[in-house]
């Protein structure tokens, strides 16, 4: 059933039209700059010239910033969200519905491509220059950066399904404005995407513990700068699995009802 | 032999939100939203032999795509059956997208920025054509089609005759069999009207493709196919050869003159009038029975005609006269 060449196709085709729109990636990769150094300062006056704040050091703090505004990068260059609710708006996806594809699928395919293009293209060259000149806390076996690849690209299936999810939401529902909301607010806060999840209270603490969010940004991000470490590293890829398989199947149960009550205008 | 499509009381309703008005409606719409259920297609039964071409009509609303959106999986039915090819299409999305092709006149399945050629490449690989069969259909679809004049244009800014032809052609590039043409010449000019039906023509007959037909275009219907299944308000009104309602309501022609003076009686051998406005009168005549030219000599042979059109049957007047004069002594009444 699954035929990986068609998917490809889409990668392939998103990769390029991300070539079209050059002048998105510029002003993407401007905005991701301003993001970094936005927070930079935020954390640098924050940490007030101290050495340690809430048990971690400013340098893997800064570091933390960094990889968490690389990840924004990654997790922000798809816009399945957006995509999906126009389709829906449209009325297109039905067309969509008449081809020999698996629709979730194809826009996950279609993500990695326009997500490769931005990597490539923007983020790498990027973020080599700034691990390079900035005085940061880089791991210093390779077996971490490893994990660190692994965990990013798990979290990013994790964002994937849940941002899909949300998307169909349209389908049911017709202002579809407090989705949005709710879900950027949860992308950017209970990820540990902008403060890391050991400086929340602990009751937050506990809540964003218990949702699938901290696998997109916070896990990656720690085991990076050595937060989590050892068989710790394990665990948390373990709870990233089990939220990529709870996620996907939350996906595919909306996905299902979606599918079953297309409208289709005009015509 | 099994048809290739069976439709089997088929039925849709659409639920839609109602809309309350005033503040107050407002507020209770929050809390408590009240719907109105409209039948699309309220019960519809028709099979179709593997290679037959069929022309779908009825009035504006009558359901048309409604049923065409079952057959191709994009809606669910409320009830009744349908089976295309031997698949359930709803049940079957995937399977079913692969053995038919459909064109929605009034929108593309073309990506909308994607030079022309690209999205003919990605279908290409979307239903894993092999690259002989592609440049075979592609040469084939050029030639009769003339697309390429237009294929490295990007899909937004074709004209719409253009778009058309690259929407059937994109919806032949995987060799379905059984074609679903939703208003396939709507806008289109008498040339590029012309040549659709002659390529629709022209694969029916090649390639043995089944062919559902909607329009609301008599011409199309009467050049392209022998059998007609007509609806209305979500039912099945007529089904059958198109001659027998082209024979006794397709003849039947409007002749509109403005004369110069208004409140005549104008007795006319093999015409009626049924109608007049100030001046101008609407005249029925049976073209087998007397010419226009005729009608017109024996009016000016008494009157001053200012001006005169002469009006070709639209479908909806035929339904419009079937429905006035039933069907009960059509020689073929409605099959079920
Ligand atoms: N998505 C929808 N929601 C609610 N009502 C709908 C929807 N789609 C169609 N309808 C209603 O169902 C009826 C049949 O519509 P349909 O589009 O099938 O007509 P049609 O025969 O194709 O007409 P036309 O010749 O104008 O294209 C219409 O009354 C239409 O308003
Ligand atoms: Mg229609």
């Amino acid at each position: 059933m699954f035929n990986y060449r068609v998917y490809w196709t889409f990668t392939k085709k998103s990769f390029l039209r991300s070539s079209v729109y050059r002048f998105d990636v510029w002003s993407r990769l401007g905005s991701n700059i301003i993001f970094l150094l936005m927070w930079g300062s935020i954390w640098t006056a924050l940490y007030a010239g101290r050495e340690e704040a809430g048990g971690v050091g400013f340098e893997a703090m800064l570091t933390y910033i960094v990889v968490s505004q690389f990840l924004t990068g990654v997790n922000g260059a798809g816009t399945p969200l957006w995509e999906i609710q126009e389709k829906v708006r449209t009325g297109d996806i039905a067309l969509e519905l008449m081809r020999p594809f698996d629709i979730p699928l194809r826009y996950l395919f279609a993500d990695i491509g326009s997500v490769a293009f931005y990597i490539v293209t923007a983020l790498l060259p990027l973020y080599t220059v700034l691990f390079i000149f900035m005085d940061l806390a880089l791991p210093t076996d390779w077996l971490t950066w490893l994990y660190f690849v692994v965990a990013s690209i798990i979290g990013f299936m994790i964002r994937y399904c849940i941002e899909m999810s949300f998307g169909l939401l349209t389908f049911f529902l017709v202002e579809t404005g407090g989705i949005e909301d709710i879900f950027y607010f949860a992308m950017s806060l209970l990820s540990g995407s902008v403060i890391p999840l050991w400086f929340f209270p602990d009751w937050l603490a506990t809540i964003a513990l218990y949702l699938p969010f901290q696998g997109i940004y916070y896990i990656p991000n720690a085991i990076f700068i050595g937060e989590i470490a050892g068989a710790e590293i394990l665990v948390s890829i373990g709870i990233q699995l089990f939220w990529v398989a709870v996620t996907y199947m939350t996906l595919r149960l909306i996905w299902n009802r979606a599918s079953r009550k297309v409208v289709v205008q005009g015509g | 032999m099994v048809p290739i499509i069976e439709v089997e009381h088929l039925m849709k309703d659409f639920k839609i939100a109602k809309r309350e008005t005033g503040f107050a409606g407002a507020i209770r719409s929050l809390v408590k939203r009240e719907f109105i259920t409209k039948e699309a297609v309220k019960d519809i039964s028709f099979t179709i032999e593997e290679g037959e071409m069929v022309g779908y009509i009825g009035p504006n609303g009558a359901g048309k795509s409604t049923t065409i959106k079952m057959l191709t999986g994009i809606l669910v039915p409320s009830g009744g059956s349908v089976r295309v090819n031997g698949i359930i299409p709803y049940e079957n999305r995937q399977k079913n997208a692969k053995n038919i092709g459909v064109v929605f006149g009034q929108r593309t399945q073309l990506w909308w920025d994607l030079p022309t050629i690209e999205s003919f490449e990605l279908l290409k690989e979307i239903y894993q054509v092999s690259n002989e069969r592609y440049e075979e259909n592609m040469a084939t679809f050029t030639d009769i089609l003339g697309l390429d004049e237009f294929l490295d244009t990007p899909v937004r800014q074709l004209s719409l005759g253009q778009r058309m032809r690259a929407d059937i052609a994109a919806s032949l590039l995987h060799d379905p069999p059984i074609l679903f043409l939703d208003e396939p010449t709507i806008g289109l000019d008498v040339v590029a009207k012309e040549k659709m039906r002659t390529f629709i023509k022209e694969i029916n007959k090649e390639r043995n493709i089944t062919v559902i037909l909607t329009t609301h275009d008599m011409e199309d219907i009467e050049k392209l196919c022998k059998r007609m299944v007509l609806i209305d308000h979500g039912q099945k009104v007529y089904d059958g050869e198109i001659s027998v309602v082209k024979d006794r309501f397709g003849k039947i022609r409007t002749l509109v003159v403005d004369l110069e003076e208004s409140d005549c009686i104008l007795q006319l051998s093999g015409g009626k009038v049924f109608k007049e406005e100030g001046n101008r009168y609407w005249i029925h005549f049976n073209r087998d029975e007397v010419s226009a030219s005729e009608l017109i000599a024996q009016i000016t042979s008494t009157h001053n005609i200012k001006d005169l059109t002469v009006e070709e049957p639209e479908i909806e007047s035929i339904i419009s006269r079937i429905y006035q004069e039933g069907f009960q002594d059509l020689p073929n009444p409605v099959k079920v």
